[in-house]
């Protein structure tokens, strides 16, 4: 990756002290996050909270199957995240698709369409590994690893072609959207 | 049975034709009925304590060629539970609609009109409930496969083998 300048390392340094975390709990992973954040592993103590809104969020952390519907909500999340921002697929059915890999409605591989930064293997995988993942996140972050919404950006066409043969098209249409 | 039942029992049996019924327990029984005679035998249950329609559902005979309907009633006075169910032709995917008993059904309908593709005559509310831009037969039908369509349109990683890995494993190296 190209050399960061040292505003950007600073940045990088802080933007890893402080991190925003949407979740969007579909699958059953959703459950090792209450633990997390609440007293007995306690999320807060390394700099990160939960966010209710996409604008404000660092993080896009997906827990779980995607199926072609929710994948249309979550893109559209994505894009309203303000950059940098940094996505987290949780559990083997953001990787390979899981036990529902022949699912007709459940995507198999979730960094088709959005970029991942990173993956936590497992179905599903322990408030610990969760803490991990967190850990290495903020090293990305300080390193200039985590550079997803820049590939993003950089490789548009790519996601936005895979994103388009699997959902035909990503705009909402439905009867609470129209 | 309990006593109430029975009665219900009988009076379906006067009402309908035929009628193959099952007993499943105590509170709980199975009635099959023809084509015809359902819509009459729902709307007396209906009348008779069976106010509520816990589910509505089809099973997909694909060998008898046959979509079976059913209907599961519950009663909240004496807590028993009606199965009502009845066959129809699978090519020929009509039915009539039971919108008019219980309003309900109408998301029944066309949850099943989605995913069976069966019709519901007299239910004009007939857009996709949860798919979105389906473009193939419907899914639950035991003639789609699941696995080659997400194969098509949901593309799996590729997984190189790792043959140093297996070698280990049959040498004894390491446990597989
Ligand atoms: S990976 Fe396992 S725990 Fe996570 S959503 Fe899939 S099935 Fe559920």
């Amino acid at each position: 990756m190209d050399e960061r300048g040292i505003w950007e390392k600073i940045a990088d340094k802080l933007r890893s002290k402080s991190l925003w975390m949407l979740h969007y709990c579909t699958g059953c992973g959703a459950m090792e996050l209450p633990p997390t954040m609440t007293s007995r592993f306690d999320m807060e103590r390394f700099g990160m909270g939960p966010m209710a809104t996409p604008r404000q969020a660092d993080i896009l952390f997906i827990t779980g199957y995607l199926n072609t519907k929710t994948l249309r909500r979550v893109i559209y999340t994505y894009e309203k995240m303000a950059d940098p921002k940094y996505v987290i697929g949780f559990g083997s059915c953001t990787l390979n698709g899981g036990i529902y890999y022949d699912s007709y409605g459940t995507i198999n591989k979730l960094d088709y369409y959005l970029p991942v930064d990173l993956y936590i293997a497992g179905c599903m995988p322990r408030p610990e590994a969760l803490l991990e993942a967190f850990n290495e996140l903020m090293r990305m972050i300080r390193n200039g690893e985590a550079n997803g919404w820049k590939k993003y950006k950089e490789n548009y066409e790519w996601y936005k072609n895979n994103q388009l043969r699997s959902l035909g098209e990503v705009y909402v249409h439905d009867e609470f959207h129209e | 049975m309990t006593n109430s039942m029975n009665e219900v029992i009988n009076n379906v049996k006067n009402i309908a034709s035929q009628v193959v019924i099952n007993e499943i327990d105590e509170r709980e029984i199975k009635l099959e009925l023809n084509e015809k005679e359902v819509i009459n035998v729902l709307s007396y249950l209906k009348g008779n304590g069976f106010s509520h329609l816990s589910l509505m559902t089809v099973v997909d005979w694909i060998a008898e060629n046959k979509f079976e309907i059913v209907y599961i009633l519950f009663s909240w006075e004496t807590g028993n539970k009606i199965i009502v169910s009845t066959k129809i032709d699978r090519k020929e995917a009509k039915f009539v609609t039971i919108k008019h008993l219980w309003p309900t059904a109408r998301f029944y309908e066309r949850e099943i009109h989605e995913f069976f593709g069966i019709e519901f005559k007299g239910n004009d509310d007939m857009k996709p409930l949860f798919l979105e831009i389906w473009d193939d037969i419907p899914p639950l039908r035991k003639d789609f496969d699941p696995l080659e369509y997400s194969k098509k349109k949901f593309p799996d990683r590729e997984y190189e083998k790792d043959v140093i890995h297996e070698a280990k494993i049959i040498r004894g190296d390491i446990n597989g």
